[in-house]
């Protein structure tokens, strides 16, 4: 059944996340080949400095550690994935997939950073028997700053 | 670090990440993403895959690996896009091959075709740019 477009721009958030370090570190672990965590933690096989060696990273132009540009999947997708089980949509999750997606940067994330994600349903569509929705989030950071916007596209097969 | 100049249209790179049982699980954990369907080998057979897929992140961020590693810092990458064509299974081997397709001003555009070992495309549509900073 096509998602009403009564939902058109209804919104979601703001979800709170802090950047610790180690969450950063697992992040990194986790993508690049390792193991995250604490206990059989294994590092990655090839993060950029800047990512991960603490004494690289002092030494590079960012002064210090940053996290790799995909780590917002670790924040952002909060108000895409509380919009694809919210009740008022009323989604089959099972039959839900990922179906796109889309980063902007427009700042860098440090480990303290706090940042706050906000969404909103941009566009509903519907083609044969496939339903799209898509969900625009933002990201600012504890300086009221942009860092981050995200285009969500979650694919329903009827 | 690479600068400016040293950005050309039509250089390549090459990422190569394989899909081992538990990297949908480590993945989970650092990115916070339990659905079932990445986590319990029945779920996933109930959506129809032959056990669990790999969250469509996971395949993102290695995209998103490959171009910074080519932009030369993750501070450069500014988008990133991609459509997500077929699901990522344990076992699999993903290829990511990228062009540089543009350098206009300091904007560094590049393409990237995501395979299987199977030469199948898991992404369509692949695309990245970077702001390289003046020196």
């Amino acid at each position: 059944m096509p998602i009403d477009r009564k939902h058109l721009g209804r919104r979601y958030g703001p979800f709170v996340f802090e950047a610790g370090l180690e969450r950063i570190r697992d992040f990194v672990a986790a993508v690049g080949g390792g193991v995250p965590g604490r206990v059989f933690a294994a590092p990655p096989s090839d993060p950029h400095p800047s990512t991960w060696d603490p004494a690289a990273a002092r030494a590079s132009r960012h002064g210090g550690l940053v996290a790799p540009p995909a780590f917002a999947a670790a924040f952002a997708i909060q108000p895409f994935a509380v919009a694809c089980s919210d009740p008022e949509l009323g989604l089959d999750v099972l039959r839900l997939v990922h179906g796109e997606q889309e980063f902007e940067w427009l700042g860098l994330i440090r480990p303290g950073d706090v940042l706050e994600t906000t969404g909103e349903i941009t566009r509903i569509a519907d083609r044969g028997n496939l339903d799209f929705l898509e969900v625009t989030t933002t990201t600012r950071n504890q300086r009221d700053q942009v860092v981050v916007r995200g285009v969500w596209t979650a694919i329903i097969r009827n | 670090m690479k600068r400016l100049q040293d950005f050309t249209v039509g250089d390549t790179f090459v990422l190569v990440r394989e899909v081992d049982p538990y990297r949908p699980i480590y993945y989970a954990a650092a990115s916070g993403d339990f659905n079932p369907i990445h986590i319990d080998a029945n779920v996933g057979r109930a959506a129809g895959y032959q056990g669990v897929i790999l969250q469509g992140m996971c395949t993102f961020s290695w995209l998103a690996d490959a171009c910074g590693a080519y932009f030369g810092d993750p501070g450069r990458v500014r988008r990133v896009r991609a459509r997500f064509t077929r699901p990522v299974q344990v076992g699999d081997v993903i290829r990511f091959e990228g062009r540089c397709t543009a350098v206009e001003g300091r904007a560094v555009r590049v393409e990237v075709a995501a395979t299987n070992q199977r030469g199948e495309e898991v992404l369509k549509g692949a695309t990245a740019e970077a702001s390289v900073e003046e020196t």
